[in-house]
């Protein structure tokens, strides 16, 4: 009997460690679906507002580009909040303020870059899997800059053939100096500017 | 009854107890239009693979072991398939637009090559899903010209 017992609380309990490694966060693509055609359905009667768009654009530009400094000097938990604050922004965007399609294409990217930013503000310590994250959110960064603009400062898209195994990896930077992301204090000059996006 | 016997007792009784208080089971007889294998068309190898290694917690369908009848393990088992699907779901992969897919794709890669997936109690179970290396190749090597291939499209 006792031998029994023994087994099963041994058993419970690599089943309870076994949940421990699991992560919390959560992520609801069917609400996020709803929501977006409800949104949809209010901006074809709204007309676009511009100005305000370019503010939200901004917010996230400028959470986004103070993620890449984190990563710049290798700082894990910087990034960790820097993509806490990049989710909020993507969250916080005022979608009613642009035209049907605009929203359409803002959710596509949208979607796609607040889970890359969560993934990073969920894994401070662990910079190796957050500069992956930072690779596929940066590709969607450059994608919402061409439809959406530069949130009124002057930006450049940069390259480094290095980063993500060899397989390269572009990011976007608001100063015209070489500081790589990916590559941080090992490599920080390792890339260069492919295209200026101007005001 | 002794003190230490009287425990047991009571411990036992709740163990038969909670028996009866079974979760549902993530068992679908439908293979959706929508699901990995079917939108994707991998080669059997990989299909197999993915169906041994990511399929139980990250699908519509688990393939439940004899254990997972026994509380509390059948309530851990539940939790751990609920928040995989909630990550990844193959079945309803079809359902992400084409920018997630990609960076899914990118995100299963990442996870196997770095030895994150699957997790280190799944593989104490399941001896199928301790990958090995020429598995874990093929597998990697797939991911990787399927995520490119789709990258060119979009």
């Amino acid at each position: 009997m006792k031998k029994i017992f023994l087994g099963l609380t041994a058993f419970t309990a690599i089943a309870l460690t076994a949940c421990g490694s699991n992560n919390t966060s959560t992520t609801n693509n069917q609400n996020a679906n709803a929501e977006t055609t409800a949104v949809k359905q209010v901006a074809d009667t709204t007309p676009a507002n511009t100005a305000t768009a370019n503010v939200s654009v901004k917010n996230i530009i400028d959470a986004y580009l103070q993620l890449k400094n984190a990563f710049t000097k290798d700082n894990s938990s910087d990034a960790a909040a820097a993509g806490k604050t990049l989710q909020a922004a993507f969250e916080n965007f005022d979608v009613k303020t642009l035209s049907a399609d605009k929203t359409k294409s803002f959710s596509d990217i949208a979607d796609d870059a607040k889970e890359h930013a969560e993934h990073i503000g969920a894994n401070g310590g662990n910079i190796k899997h957050q500069r992956e994250h930072f690779v596929m959110l940066s590709k969607d960064m450059a994608d919402l800059i061409k439809t959406f603009g530069n949130g009124g400062q002057t930006l450049y898209k940069d390259f480094c053939p290095m980063a993500n195994e060899g397989k390269g990896a572009v990011w976007i930077s608001e100063m015209k100096d070489i500081k790589n992301p990916y590559l941080g204090k090992a490599m920080p000059t390792c890339g260069s500017v492919k295209e200026e996006i101007k005001q | 009854m002794s003190r230490k016997k009287k425990i047991l007792f009571a411990l036992f009784i709740v163990f038969v107890a909670i028996q009866f208080i079974q979760p549902a089971h993530n068992k679908s007889v439908q293979v959706l239009p929508t699901d990995f294998i079917v939108l994707y068309k991998p080669p059997q190898q990989v299909q197999q693979v993915l169906q041994n290694a990511c399929y139980d917690c990250h699908s519509n369908n688990t393939n439940y072991p004899w254990y997972a009848n026994i509380q509390p393990i059948a309530w851990l088992m539940a939790s751990h398939i609920k928040s995989g699907k909630e990550k990844l779901n193959m079945s309803e992969f079809g359902n992400l637009s084409s920018r997630k897919q990609i960076s899914k794709l990118k995100e299963i890669f990442n996870q196997i090559k770095d030895d994150e997936m699957p997790i280190t109690s799944y593989k104490m179970m399941h001896q199928k899903a301790r990958l090995s290396a020429a598995e874990k190749n093929v597998l990697l090597n797939w991911l990787q010209s399927k995520a490119d291939s789709l990258s060119e499209n979009y």
